[in-house]
Parts: structure tokens; sequence; C-alpha cells
């Protein structure tokens, strides 16, 4: 029998399921959603494909021109970095759509294979005549899967403001780190730079590339293949590099200030300024695209690339590429495939770095990966010391031969902070190396 | 049947002029229960969607942190599973989480302390009537909306000992400043001066809520005040801040909720340095640098339940309850 106020059997029933129903879907919805395909379309043509990249897209015209002869259509997402990386991991454990293709950083290589997150590139692009001539492409190897493809060549370089150098009495330009180290002492007696060198001190990733590069000067390497700490010795070339670097900071070879100053505001405010007169460990087509260019830089035509100094010659450099690759939610990954293998194609490459004029040139763009577009454009004359910058490519390594481990990023983190607390004197070098290697060790054995 | 009706619905007029309960079937006492239910729904169905968001993107995510804080959740260890007390325990021993307990706990009392102490004669100020007292209160309002990233870079330049505004008046004025290192090198001062800039951000919404407060109390109270001898700080003592209590509890409750949760200032102008970094900086780290994500719950749910701990004492010890 109904009543007014209280409900019937039925009725509660109903208003039971439908809370179990509500309670449901929201549950569905807070877990993210977890019933995205894992394998998207296989279209190809009159789609639009997602890319989400830390940078400003190209010019609309060059992606129209790859609509028109693709059928596909580009819809360009541009994330800061740091975002970038949490929406990648926040999306591929919720196994969501985030993008159909999207960064793949060489440091988080390891960690990608292993999570296999991405889409393995061999898939879709013959990965072996590549790497003849994207000698970068084995930085984004992890157990024997490409995860990305790199789209532009990024390694470590040395610059030297080279006028404040010769006022300085240098005239010939240090090959090691001894000439380099008396390099900088004499800018600094002679009046010339009051704090000749640029060591982004912030604890940040820019510094631990620093000292990976710093290392490799002083003749050694980080990690060995097993992942274990190779610079606990005094006498080992990390150790040595972490002193190195510190010390200079101690000694006043570095502005004070920078403790807190990242690699890209040690780029802008200090070298593009002539307020330091190199950076050690800076970035390949800085020159060009920074450095040279009179509306950011006070110092144009003034700085260039230096071969590394290392131990007893010129030392090679390490890579630290930007790659591009398919997330396993992506809704076409074919179609994505169709613009990696655009995007990073050697003659596309040269229309960016301004090969092909002004029309196609994207400013966010430093230097192609294709050594071929590279040497073109040093032919060319189309970019700032074309040919050192090559010349480097050629000979340029991994920082980790075998790949970034699976737990670099928490390493890293170890690194910087450890090394930028020895800056400010709160721990000693010592203290700061023990630290970082006790990190390594307890996660090279997966404790 | 408990409920009423009005005369012309429920009863009827007898022929000796007295009311008498009027003889319903069991379709009229549906229709009039259909009736009065009607009006009660309307509430539930205006709240319902606001209900269901809080339902959606608050508790059940809530509900699955503290569930998932027990569990290993570690995308580079999977599967997921059971383990207890665990990630709290690796928390604890951990000295990057360790070290930001005491950042944060600075964090909290000067954002909080410094926020309050301004915005209370910021408040008063603006209650009186002036001109240009609008375009004040919307200038006063933009720190508060502008992002925090937004104003760790804008403060970057500010605070760069590499030529930025500080360093260069210094410089300017032939002030000594040392080495010129305001952010890194000294903990409380680089925390200081972070929570600064925080504060900058908070301090207009910790105002306007006070404001709010102030505009409640009536005029004749401080005409009586006065009439008794009160003057401008006795008023101010007697009447404006005991009257503000609740407003003023509100406002330190937002700001305890906001330094419990920095992380943008931080992390903009001191990195990852474990001189200023923050909790949530660490569950940031953990969650999504680590990929730990059980670790993250469970810092997550640690930082609520402080945020809420705090908050609650706050009240307690602030908030009473006014009566005009």
């Amino acid at each position: 029998m109904r009543t007014i106020h209280g409900r019937s059997p039925a009725s509660t029933r109903s208003a039971r399921m439908l809370a179990a129903v509500a309670g449901v879907v929201l549950v569905t919805s807070a877990c993210g959603g977890s019933t995205a395909s894992s394998s998207g379309s296989g279209q190809t043509t009159g789609v639009t494909i997602t890319v989400a990249l830390a940078a400003d897209p190209p010019p609309a015209a060059v992606l129209a021109a790859f609509t028109q002869q693709s059928g596909i259509t580009v819809n360009w997402v541009n994330i800061d970095w740091d975002s970038l990386q949490t929406k990648i991991s926040a999306a591929a454990t919720a196994k969501t759509f985030f993008a159909d293709a999207t960064d793949v950083d060489w440091s988080r290589v390891g960690q990608l294979g292993k999570l296999g997150w991405f889409v393995p590139m061999e898939k879709y692009i013959d990965t072996a005549a590549t790497k003849a001539d994207v000698p970068q492409l084995s930085s984004f190897t992890s157990d024997g899967h490409v995860v990305g493809v790199p789209y532009d060549a990024s390694f470590m370089v040395t610059t030297v403001n080279e006028d404040l150098f010769t006022r300085a009495g240098i005239t010939a330009m240090p090959k090691t780190m001894t000439e380099y180290t008396s390099a900088l002492k004499q800018l600094k007696s002679k009046g010339v730079s009051q704090y000749p060198l640029n060591i982004p001190f912030a604890a940040a990733e820019g510094l631990s590339t620093y000292w990976y590069q710093t290392t490799n000067a002083f003749g050694g390497t980080v990690l060995d293949g097993t992942g274990k700490p190779q610079f606990t010795d005094p006498g080992s070339a990390g150790y040595q590099a972490a002193a190195w670097m510190v010390d200079a900071m101690k000694t006043g070879l570095v502005p004070p200030g920078n403790i807190n100053v990242t690699d890209s505001q040690g780029e802008q405010t200090l070298m593009a300024k002539g307020q330091v007169a190199t950076t050690f460990s800076d970035y390949s087509g800085v020159v060009g695209v920074l450095y040279n260019d009179k509306t950011q830089s006070s110092v144009p035509s003034k700085t260039q690339y230096l071969p590394t100094p290392g131990v007893d010659r010129p030392t090679v450099n390490l890579s630290n590429p930007d790659g591009i690759g398919i997330p396993k939610e992506a809704k076409y990954p074919d179609a994505a495939a169709k613009f990696i293998q655009w995007f990073t194609s050697a003659q596309t490459q040269q229309d960016f770095a301004g090969l092909s004029g002004p029309s196609k040139t994207w400013s966010a763009y430093t230097l192609p990966s294709h050594l071929s577009a590279v040497q073109k454009l040093a032919t060319a004359g189309g970019l700032a010391q074309g040919q050192v910058l090559a010349d480097l490519l050629k000979t340029s390594k991994p920082v980790f031969a075998g790949g970034a481990p699976t737990w670099y990023p928490k390493f890293s983190n170890a690194v910087y902070t450890n090394l930028h607390a020895a800056a400010t004197g709160s721990m000693s070098t010592d203290q700061a190396i023990k630290a970082i290697a006790a990190v390594a060790v307890s996660l090279s054995s997966g404790s | 049947m408990t409920a009423s009706a009005s005369p012309g619905q429920g009863r009827n007029r007898s022929t000796t002029g007295r009311f008498v309960p009027m003889q319903r079937t069991p379709d009229d006492a549906s229709q009039v229960a259909v009736r009065r239910r009607r009006p009660d729904l309307l509430p539930f169905l205006l709240i319902a969607p606001v209900v269901i968001f809080i339902i959606g993107l608050a508790l059940v995510p809530a509900g699955f942190t503290v569930i998932q804080s027990f569990f290993t959740v570690d995308e580079l260890d999977p599967p997921a599973r059971f383990s207890g007390l665990n990630n709290f325990v690796q928390l604890f021993h951990d000295p990057a989480v360790t070290s930001s307990v005491g950042n944060t706990v600075l964090y909290v009392v000067i954002g909080v302390t410094l926020s309050t102490v301004l915005a209370v004669p910021m408040a008063v100020l603006l209650q009186s009537a002036f001109r240009g007292r609008s375009f004040v209160i919307a200038i006063l309002i933009l720190p508060w909306a502008l992002p925090g990233v937004v104003e760790g870079i804008l403060w970057t330049g500010i605070f760069d000992s590499n030529g930025g505004l500080i360093s260069s008046l210094a410089s300017t004025l032939h002030l000594s400043t040392g080495t010129g290192v305001l952010l890194g090198q000294d903990r409380l001062l680089t925390i200081a001066l972070i929570e600064l800039v925080q504060v900058w951000q908070i301090t207009p919404l910790s105002v306007l809520l006070i404001l709010a407060a102030l505009q409640l109390i009536p005029g004749e109270l401080y005409e009586a005040a006065a009439i008794d001898g009160a003057g401008p700080w006795r008023s101010f003592r007697s009447v404006t801040l005991p009257l503000a209590r609740p407003g003023i509890a509100v406002a330190m409750v937002q700001a305890v909720i906001a330094t419990f949760n920095v992380f943008d200032q931080p992390f903009v102008l001191n990195g990852a340095a474990s001189t200023a970094a923050s909790l949530t900086m660490q569950t940031y780290y953990i969650s999504f640098q680590n990929l730990n994500f059980g670790q993250g719950y469970a810092l997550s749910l640690l930082i609520a339940v402080a945020t809420c701990v705090v908050s609650v004492v706050v009240v307690r010890v602030v908030y009473r309850k006014v009566e005009l």
C-alpha cells in the first residue's frame, strides 16, 4: 500500500538502483575513464591529429602545406615542458587520450621504454637506415625499441665571448680543462670580466646536464652500464667535475647570483648581455638563435662555439635531443606516424632552419637532427658556425651509453639538489657527491 | 495522516457551521501528496548539479586518495597491491619530505600571520568612504587574480641577484648587499621572501573577507563608543576587532589552505632546492617524476589532514559568533 511519506519497496529499490548507477558513473569518471582504446584508428586521411610540444607552432603555411599533401590536419598545442611531462604521465596512467604525437625527452627514454607508454617507432620508420643520418636516434632506444624520433639536434657545447677573451690577452683558445681554467682566471684578474663563467646552479635539470658534460670533459662518465656511480673516488672525473664547478663558484669565477639561475636564464641574462665570458656546457644552436640576434643580445657576432676542452685535447659532446613519439592511447597513430615522418624529415628540417626562406622558417627551431641537413645549411651559410656544429654533431654521443635508466628523473633530482646545496655552502662537495652516490646505489640496486 | 490542509481543500463547513474533516478517497490523498512533494523536490533539484560536481570531482577522488594511499601504486613496479602503512613510513624516512615539512610550517606561519596583519588595517582603511575607493579595491584584487607562476616569474626579476630590481637599486644607491644573493643561500630568508610573494597574492582576498565583516558592524556602536570617550584606537580594539572576528577567522583559514598548498612560487623562484621546497612540490616529484602514485596519494592525504586540523584550530581560537 502506498503511503504519503513512506516509500514502497519498489520505489526504494529504484532509488537504490539509481544511486548504484550514479555511484558507478562517478567512480568511472573519477578513475579517468579507462575505456579508451589502446589501438587507435588506422585512418590517415581526413583526420585531425593533436600534436603537443613545448614550443610555438611552426609557420601556419608549412602546416597547411602538410595538410594539403597528406589530408591530415594538425591541431598544435603548446604546453610548457614541465606541464607536458605531467600530462603525459597522467594520461598514460589513466589510459586516456591526450595527444596523437607528443614530446619524448631523452632523459625519460628509459622510463618510457619500460612503461610501454609509447608506440615503438620502428613500426613506422626504417630506424637502421635513419640512424646513419640521425646519429642521436640511439638516445631514443630502450630495450631495442625506438621510443621517439629526434626532431632537433641538441647537444652540449662550449660557447665563448671571443671579444672578451681577446681583451684579456687570450689569443689561443683553450683546448684542455687546465687551459680553460687558466683563461677564466686571466679574464677575472685582468678585470675584463668580474665573473667570467656561467654555471646555472639553480636546482633544475640544466645543472645535472652541465655536470655530465663537465664529467665527460674530465675524461669519465657518471654511471656505468648497470647504473652504478662512477664518481665517488676523489680522483674520478665526476668528482673532479663537481669540485671544479663548486670551486668556480667559491672563487668568484661564477656570479654569486647564479645560485638561482637556470640554464635558459643564464643564456639570456648573462651570456647574451656580455656579463659572463663563457658557458662551459651550453646548447647547440644558441649562437645563431640568441647570441647573434640583435633584438635579444648585446654581443652579436662576438660569441662562438669552442670545441669542448678535455683532459689533454678537446673532447666529444654529449647529446640531449628533443624527440617526438606516439602515445599508446593516440586516436590516430598511423596519421601521427605520417606527421612524424614529415616533421622529422631532412627536407622539413632544412625548411624549419631557414634554408627555404623566411616563410618556412620556424623561429623556435635550433638545429636539424639530420647530418645531411646540417651540412647543407653549413654549406649555404645559413647557420652560424655551421661547419663547427656539423663536426661536433658527428661525434656527439649519448649521456648514457645504454640509454637513460628508468629511474633517471629521481637520480637527476638528487644531482641538482645536492650540487646546488654544495654551491650554496650548506654542504661540502664531498657530502654532495656521497649523497648523490647513495641515491644512485639505492636506485640501481632496485631498493 | 499528519498533513494539514487549507480550509478550502481539506475541510468542509457542516450545516451547523462547524468545520468537519472532509472524507478523502485514496486518489485524493495521492494528489495531495503529489502537490505537496513537488515543491519539496525543487531545492534538491537546484543543488543537484553542484552536489554531483562535488561528489564526482572532490569526494570520490578524495575517497580514492584515502584508499590508494594504503596501496603500492608505482607505475615502474606494477601491479598495485595493498601495503598498509608502508607509504607513510617511507615518507617519514625520506629526507626531502621531512625537510619540506619544516619549510611548509614556515610558509604557513609567516604567510598566515603576515597576510592577516596586513589585511586587517587595509580592510579598516577601505571601510571608510573616500574618493576612488572602488578603483583601489579593483587594483587591490589584481595580485589575487594573477596565476602563481606569473607572479613567480615577475618576482624573479625583482629578486635576481644578477641585475634584478633590488640589486640594481642597491647598486645605484651605493648600498652594500653583501654577495647580493637573496634566494637560495639562507633558508629562512629564502622562505620569507618567497612567502612574501604569496602573501602579496592571498592578502587581497583576506582584505575583502574582513571588509565584508566590518561592513556588518552598525555605525551606532562607534557613536556609542565615542560618547563613552573611546578614541580611534580604543574603538578599533573594543568594537572593530571583536566584531570582525568571524571575517578574520575565514580569512585566516583561506590563508592556511593557500600556504599549506604553496607550489608555484617556490617552484619558480627556487627550483627544487631543499632550502625552500614545499610539501606539495614533493607530492609532484613523487607522483609525476618518480611515478610512485601510492606515496603521492599518502602525502596528499597527510597535507589535507594537516590543513584541516590547523584550520579547525584557527576557527576555534579566532572565531566568535557575533549577533547584532
